[in-house]
């Protein structure tokens, strides 16, 4: 499967009566990567993923698919894929005509086509449910339907539009696995739209974290987690430590894990424990400074040692090069 | 507990509920039997309790060359009357949900006017008109006239279907290739199918017992059964009535019948 790179190019829309819903966005995705496209909801990601998909027209900048400009080329001859988040299966047709709608459109012969299609059925693991219609199938079984339609036809460019968000936590966990293990087999380029900053997380080769129209910042997982450029960011994944800062100066912050807890009298804050959240492999406290400020320490189990008690006095420990000074 | 709720024997809101359901149903449906009573009863009038078994009024009604003529006339008057309201209604009701039409509420009340209007009138104006025009009373005029009735039907059950329309089926089908005739015909269409049909349903058996419309509009040799009927009744007062009023019945019945058999308006109704 061939896949391609995607950029874009100073991309804006605004939709009628309301506020910009993308603001200048200039986006490099490489061809082969899973890229997430992450915020809060109206924060313009499904815009944005609409216009690549090509649903939705920018009213400025260009976006360029393998090298060629597909701005003006219309949705049904972009040759892309794309999961919606209800699926949107075809009800009055039957699993195996779902997957082969795609390929019957490009005039494939009758063969071919039944060979394709049973093979993007065995790949998600629905062989023997290919009469069925989707009212007949559960949501993770619809799920499968939706993602081997997108891919028979051997798109450059997969689109998912918060693909997992309709199914439960443990079927979500076991999907996130096999998506992410079926684009690395496949080689094909993946763009992800979630609100989920752990999926993102799990799943994404690169991350943009996206805020009222624009794009906040881009990078790894583990660039975006450990060294967020804005307060956005920083507040928007996992949980942060906000420091105070002297006024003028740029706000710092620090991941909880960064916080040890250590015997009262030692470290920089003294206060006592407020709430104690047990997460099974760690427990994220929330900790009352003297001063009154509320800090947030991750205390990681080693063995079976019990969470620590709320109203126990404890010292908060860190150092300096573990917060993250922040642009704004 | 709730197991022990299932054991409760009596339920008294669900017997109130049953039989409130029970009333209404012979409510409508009464009428009906009393037709039929009324249709094998010998009587030359129209009586009660009945006396006997006969079918000498559906003899009367089936070899009357009045009453045959009249049944296809308006057979085939409400045969073109749905074919004519699923076009137009089907139409109509994509453009009023698609359209992005400006006062989309107004046109919506417009097509629907017909419902509003008393036939008598719609059919006094269509007399008027036509007759303005010189075109006297031709049977094209009459399904005119009829269609105007039964559009509304069909673009009120088509807008239902339209209403709870996932959009992103149709984008579905365009991602993957399909331009927006493709779009139309291979998604769009099928899924309001039973929408439009439904309302086709309606605009037949509008079409099949229309009388107000129609006592305008027929010719003096071209009259539909629901005229034929209530002219025959100024005079005669027998169980032909009563056998054509089954009859009518029955006819209604089986398009319905043959309607959901063909192309099974329950099969996709949740969409």
């Amino acid at each position: 499967m061939s896949s391609a790179a995607i950029r874009l190019e100073r991309v804006s829309k605004r939709f009628d009566g309301r506020v910009v819903a993308v603001d200048d966005v200039s986006l490099e995705i490489a061809a082969g990567e899973f890229f997430a496209l992450l915020g809060p909801s109206g924060c313009g990601k499904t815009t944005t993923l609409r216009m690549i998909a090509g649903f939705e027209r920018p009213d400025s900048g260009r976006i360029h698919v393998g090298g060629a400009d597909i701005t003006d080329v219309a949705v049904h001859r972009r040759d892309m894929g794309m999961v919606f988040q209800s699926y949107a299966l075809f009800p009055h047709r039957t699993v195996t005509e779902n997957v082969a709608f795609g390929l019957r459109m490009r005039e494939l012969p009758k063969p071919e086509i039944a060979r394709r299609v049973e093979a993007a059925l065995a790949q998600v693991a629905l062989t023997g449910l290919e009469a069925r219609r989707p009212a007949q199938l559960s949501g993770g079984q619809q799920q499968r339907v939706a993602l081997a339609r997108a891919l028979v036809i051997e798109p450059r460019v997969l689109l998912c539009d918060e693909p997992l968000g309709a199914l439960d936590r443990k079927l979500r966990q076991q999907m996130q696995f096999e998506l992410k293990e079926l684009q690395r087999r496949l080689g094909v380029t993946l763009v992800f739209v979630t609100h989920d900053q752990e999926e993102a997380l799990a799943m994404s080769d690169r991350i943009a974290v996206m805020d009222r129209g624009r794009i906040e910042q881009v990078g790894t997982p583990a660039e975006i987690y450990g060294r967020p450029r804005t307060r956005f960011v920083a507040d928007f994944i996992g949980e942060i430590n906000f420091l105070e800062s002297e006024p003028g100066a740029a706000p710092r912050a620090l991941r909880p894990e960064r916080v040890r807890l250590a015997p009262p009298g030692e470290g920089r804050v003294a206060g006592a424990i407020e709430t104690a959240n047990f997460l099974g492999g760690s427990t994220l406290y929330r900790v009352r400074g003297d001063d009154g400020r509320l800090l947030l320490a991750r205390e990681t189990h080693a063995g079976d040692r019990a969470p620590r008690d709320p109203g126990q006095r404890v010292g908060l420990v860190w150092s300096d090069e573990d917060a993250v000074t922040l642009e704004r | 507990m709730s197991a022990a709720r299932n054991r409760t024997p009596f339920d008294a809101g669900r017997a109130v509920y049953l039989a409130v359901n029970a009333l209404l149903v012979a409510f409508l449906l009464a009428p009906i039997a009393v037709i039929l009573v009324f249709a094998l009863n010998p009587t030359p009038y129209i009586s009660f309790p009945p006396v006997g078994v006969t079918w000498r009024w559906f003899d009367k009604f089936f070899s009357g060359a009045d009453f045959m003529n009249a049944l296809w006339l308006s057979l085939w008057i409400a045969a073109c009357v749905l074919v004519l309201s699923i076009l137009i209604g089907g139409a109509s009701a994509l453009a009023l949900a698609r359209g992005n039409l400006p006062g989309r509420a107004w046109l919506t009340a417009f097509f629907m006017s017909p419902l509003m209007l008393p036939a008598i009138l719609t059919g006094l104006a269509l007399f008027q008109s036509y007759l303005l025009a010189g075109l006297g009373r031709p049977v094209w005029g009459l399904i005119i006239g009829h269609t105007l009735v039964a559009v509304p039907y069909v673009i009120r059950t088509t807008l239902a279907v339209l209403h709870n329309f996932d959009r992103r089926i149709e984008e579905a089908a365009a991602v993957l290739g399909a331009g927006p005739i493709r779009v139309f015909f291979e998604v769009t269409l099928p899924l309001i199918r039973p929408g439009v049909f439904a309302g086709g349903v309606f605009a037949f058996i509008v079409s099949f017992d229309q009388f107000p419309v129609s006592l305008f509009l027929v010719q003096p040799n071209g009259e539909t059964l629901p005229v034929v009927l209530f002219n025959y009744m100024k005079f005669d007062l027998d169980g032909a009535i009563a056998a054509a009023s089954t009859v009518s019945i029955l006819m209604a019945l089986s398009v319905v019948l043959i309607l959901e058999k063909l192309i099974g308006l329950k099969a996709y109704v949740k969409l």
